[in-house]
């Protein structure tokens, strides 16, 4: 798993994108429902080329990521780098191992899990996370009410269980969308 | 519309103790139905047909041994005026050299296996007379398959988890 890094990935569009400057109503609305740190990205430039499904889909990964309470953002963090290591996606984890050590300071112990994966993750509710994330990522149909116990065990509410289910699903779509439309560029 | 594809399929109602829980991120329920709606019934649905797309979905959808989500895209593939469509679409292997056999050529890659998606293959989609948007509608699609299914399968966990409480 070494090839994952904190350092910042490129990435290059398959599809040409939309331009700024051109964009349609239609386009500028859509780009206007992602994260606004983010919606003048090569990425969601590209995905503008549907303003529909961007609109909509950028509308989710919002409030996937940032919505207020419940799972704190940090886990949500965690959990994406984690779904991304599986998918393969070095851009996706690059960027959300990033996000995970800017909101907690804890770059040892991302950077450990870059280089050597989650399975001797110490902390325990960090490790509950990580499991359950490649787990629903690897195969779906297995996923049962047990496999929830070591969640609520380190003390996931429901609302916490909710929030890290949708960051699961999130990122299965994300990864698809960044290894499918565009190339990874290491750093 | 009040109606909810994901609860639909979990066979819950709003006031149920899942339903009561989605509600907590009404944005996520709501963007999560507007997404589905947008990529398998759109208004403009472009050179990439309703039918064509249900059948896409159906795909992923028994690919990933998803039964509520495959008996739904089925059914949108009839009223697309898909039938024919669907004996492919569920096929494990790919028959044919036509457009729809590179339509699921695409589909098992990005869908499935993302990482061994190459420039090749998008160049091939545009080979079939589709545009930046529709490969990305058709991305987008096949990418969203895999959220509802990995949603449906955490919610039926909660709701598994609830009911023995």
């Amino acid at each position: 798993m070494t090839r994952f890094t904190l350092a910042p990935v490129g990435w290059r569009p398959r599809v040409p994108p939309v331009k700024a400057e051109t964009a349609t109503p239609d386009q500028l609305a859509a780009l206007e429902a992602c994260p606004p740190a983010q919606r003048r990205s090569t990425y969601f430039l590209t995905l503008a080329n549907d303003p529909g499904s961007l609109g909509e889909r950028g509308a989710l990964f919002t409030t996937v990521m940032y919505a207020e309470g419940g799972l704190d953002r940090a886990e949500r963090e965690l959990a994406t780098t984690i779904v991304s290591m599986v998918n393969g996606c070095e851009f996706c984890t690059s960027v959300h191992a990033r996000r995970f050590v800017e909101l907690t300071g804890d770059e040892a112990a991302m950077q450990r899990i870059l280089d050597h994966g989650w399975a001797e993750e110490p902390d325990p509710r960090r490790a509950a996370i990580c499991r359950f994330a490649a787990a629903l990522t690897r195969d779906p149909s297995a996923i049962g009410g047990a496999d929830l116990a070591p969640l609520r065990a380190v003390g996931l509410t429901d609302l916490e269980l909710l929030d890290l289910i949708h960051g699961i699903a999130m990122f299965a779509n994300a990864n698809r969308l960044m290894l499918s439309l565009g190339d990874a560029l290491p750093p | 519309m009040a109606e909810d594809l994901i609860e639909l399929l979990l066979g819950i109602d709003p006031d149920d103790p899942v339903g009561l829980l989605r509600r907590q991120r009404p944005e996520a329920l709501r963007h999560a139905e507007g997404a589905f709606r947008e990529l398998l019934l759109p208004a403009e649905a472009g050179r990439l047909s309703h039918a064509e797309r249900a059948a896409l979905a159906l795909r992923i959808a028994v690919a990933e041994r998803s039964e509520p989500l495959v008996r739904a895209f089925r059914v949108l593939l009839e009223r697309a005026g898909g039938a024919a469509l669907a004996e492919r679409a569920e096929a494990p292997g790919i028959t044919g050299e036509d457009r729809f056999a590179a339509l699921l050529r695409y589909a098992d890659k990005a869908g499935l296996r993302p990482n061994e998606v190459s420039a090749a293959d998008i160049a091939a989609l545009s080979g079939l007379g589709l545009g930046p948007r529709e490969i990305v509608a058709l991305t987008q699609l096949v990418s969203f398959v895999p959220y509802q299914v990995r949603l449906i399968a955490g919610l039926r966990a909660v709701q598994q988890t609830q009911a023995k409480r």
